[in-house]
């Protein structure tokens, strides 16, 4: 996967982190925030075959899904040690989210930790669509 | 949403009640540090927090108030016992992030020549940075014991003394932790970060007395001019994040069914009465007491790593605790309303806790001088200790600042430090520091921070304590 960060922009705050990010549509928004995160976080680089995983969230609206999908990347690279390297969306609804996630193992000696992200918060969480772009800002703990 | 703001005084401003607003605002500080906080977002956060239900007095903001999440960084809330709440994001995810200071009876001069070479194996020997493994590897059951029991399970397993849990804010164990409550993903992140520095403004610095303020109280707290100290800033780590984002999720779930009114997602909140609410401050309690078992730890690898690198006994080092705080917590304390006592649950989102003389909770060896209040600054200029005071308990429900606050955003920061070696231009002013991330040193820099002088004396001048001591950075190791 090359990730590049042409779907997203950092904006100022004074403490955490702010990140303005694009889509064509929702399921593109969602899968673009997660490859966000994981270019904020990381330096993969070159990496072996990934493992595949799927993951089922749900949310009570769209904010709050794009916060829990957000947090569960965020929970697999900090519980888990497994780095997000590919995303297919197969379900996306308002309230729910369903994935198959192509996943590696950290390994210190290879990836390059860039930050450390304590959470993903609802502080100002926005998703919104306007003539057929999607937007999403989120404000990450540091 | 425009904030109009009251001058009471030169270091109080209100936040009239307006709106949705239950309580006023009440900001303390200075017309020079306003300008910057009016910048941000942090005045509209402090009209948030007002809003929320079964809150007594004011929706407070110590002088370091800068914009956050959900509360303002800085920002202290009280709510009554019935009608009020608990708010997870109000406690925030470093749950009892907090500050320790040790002393020593060393003098500067004593460790000068072996300054540089003490932070590197420092830094050796305490775990930093991003997923960075402790020490001390758990098993389930010791997390279990860690969680309930905090500094007091560290100090058993020989980490330190048991005189030192006197000098811990609520002797390091906070009553009512519950690990049943605890998610699976919870437990697991608290097994290997036990003894760890994490990355951040997480940091450990070797300093130096370099000005006394109160010589009197200065004795009492064992402390004199040119004496080596060492200042601890952590918290709970992955642990408190995820005990965090577990309750804030469910409640956010709750939340909605409600059908009230929520200023912002981020404040969501239970009532304090409420089962929710309940298992919540018993998890909370459970990080706050990894929190302090961690502080603990570290405490003990810096005073292995002293006694090798200088090759002293402990004698001649000399190391001991001055006082443990957090600054990060919801806590039920008693405080006087309205001329009567009653019990109050506190958030603290960046605030900490200032007693004053006399105090029940403070331990024998305070209670003359009030509570060691801990405010460390940038890692270029100066920390402070303080004394808690009466007025504080008058005006902040006992609360003070907790540090600087940022005024640059990291982005800013490494802009501004663009070019330069943060780490040179550190070493020439004599502080040798260390860092593992690439970017740390830059988004730490001085100026990314508020004049923490600035910030102590409105606290001084507003009562909420009283000067002490200054201390000055000779060495830092950061994640």
């Amino acid at each position: 996967m090359d990730i590049k960060n042409t779907f997203y922009t950092v904006l100022d705050h004074t403490a955490d982190l702010r990140v303005r990010i694009k889509g064509d549509n929702m399921v593109n928004l969602f899968e673009n925030a997660g490859y966000t995160l994981i270019d904020l976080m990381l330096n993969i680089g070159r990496h072996e075959k990934p493992d595949n995983i799927k993951i089922d969230i749900s949310g009570i609206d769209i904010p709050d899904l794009m916060v829990r999908w957000l947090s569960e990347i965020l929970y697999l690279f900090e519980g888990e040690n497994l780095i997000v390297t590919g995303i297919n969306i197969d379900n996306l609804t308002p309230d729910r989210l369903k994935s198959h996630l192509e996943v590696i193992h950290y390994n210190h000696r290879i990836h390059e930790i860039l930050m450390e992200i304590k959470a993903v918060t609802y502080h100002q969480i926005e998703v919104t669509e306007n003539n057929g772009i999607w937007t999403a800002n989120v404000i990450f703990d540091l | 949403m425009e904030i109009k703001l009251t001058k009471i005084d030169n270091n109080r401003w209100l936040i009239p009640k307006t709106g949705n607003m239950r309580v006023p605002g009440l900001i303390f500080s200075s017309p020079e540090l306003l300008k910057e906080v009016r910048e941000g977002q942090s005045l509209i956060q402090v009209a948030n927090v007002s809003m929320l239900p079964g809150i007594v007095g004011y929706s407070l903001a110590m002088p370091d108030i800068h914009w956050g999440y959900g509360f303002p960084i800085g920002g202290v809330a009280a709510f009554d016992m019935n009608e009020g709440i608990i708010s997870p994001g109000g406690v925030g995810y470093d749950i009892n992030c907090g500050c320790r200071l040790m002393t020593t009876t060393l003098r500067a001069d004593d460790i000068k020549p072996y300054l540089k070479n003490l932070v590197a194996e420092l830094f050796r020997n305490i775990p930093v940075g991003v997923g960075s493994k402790g020490t001390v590897h758990l098993s389930q059951k010791d997390e279990s014991m860690v969680a309930r029991k905090g500094a007091s399970w560290a100090v058993k397993r020989g980490f330190g003394h048991p005189e030192d849990l006197e000098k811990t804010e609520d002797h390091g164990t906070l009553e009512g932790a519950d690990p049943s409550v605890l998610s699976e993903r919870a437990i697991k992140r608290g097994l290997e970060q036990l003894g760890t520095l994490g990355s951040g403004n997480h940091f450990l610095e070797v300093q130096v007395v370099d000005h006394i303020y109160d010589q009197k109280i200065a004795q009492r707290f064992n402390l004199f001019k040119d004496q080596i100290t060492v200042f601890i800033h952590t918290g709970s780590r992955g642990f408190g994040h995820q005990i965090c984002d577990d309750f804030l999720k469910e409640m956010v779930g709750k939340f909605q069914k409600t059908g009230s009114f929520l200023p912002d997602r981020q404040l969501v909140y239970s009532p304090l009465d409420s089962d929710i609410g309940r298992r919540y401050l018993a998890a909370m309690a459970c990080a706050a007491n990894y929190a302090w078992a961690n502080r603990q730890i570290l405490m003990h690898l810096t005073f292995e790593t002293f006694l090798k690198t200088l090759a002293v006994s402990p004698g001649e080092l000399g190391m001991s605790l001055l006082y443990d705080v957090c600054h990060n917590i919801a806590k039920k304390e008693y405080h006087t309303i309205d001329g009567r006592k009653t019990l109050l649950c506190v958030h603290r989102k960046g605030a900490t806790r200032s007693l004053p003389p006399g105090h029940p909770s403070l331990p024998p060896v305070y209670k003359d001088t009030g509570q060691p209040v801990l405010i460390p600054g940038d890692m270029g200029t100066h920390s402070y200790i303080l004394a808690g005071t009466h007025k504080a308990m008058d005006q902040s429900f006992g609360s003070s600042c907790h540090g600087a606050g940022r005024v640059l955003s990291r982005r800013q920061a490494i802009k501004m430090a663009k070019g330069r070696s943060i780490h040179r231009e550190l070493e020439d002013k004599g502080i040798f520091v260390q860092s593992r991330g690439k970017q740390t040193l830059k988004e730490e820099m001085p100026e990314a921070y508020k004049d923490v002088s600035q910030v102590v004396e409105v606290v001084h001048q507003a009562g909420l304590a009283n000067k002490v001591a200054r201390l000055r950075p000779l060495g830092v190791i950061k994640g």
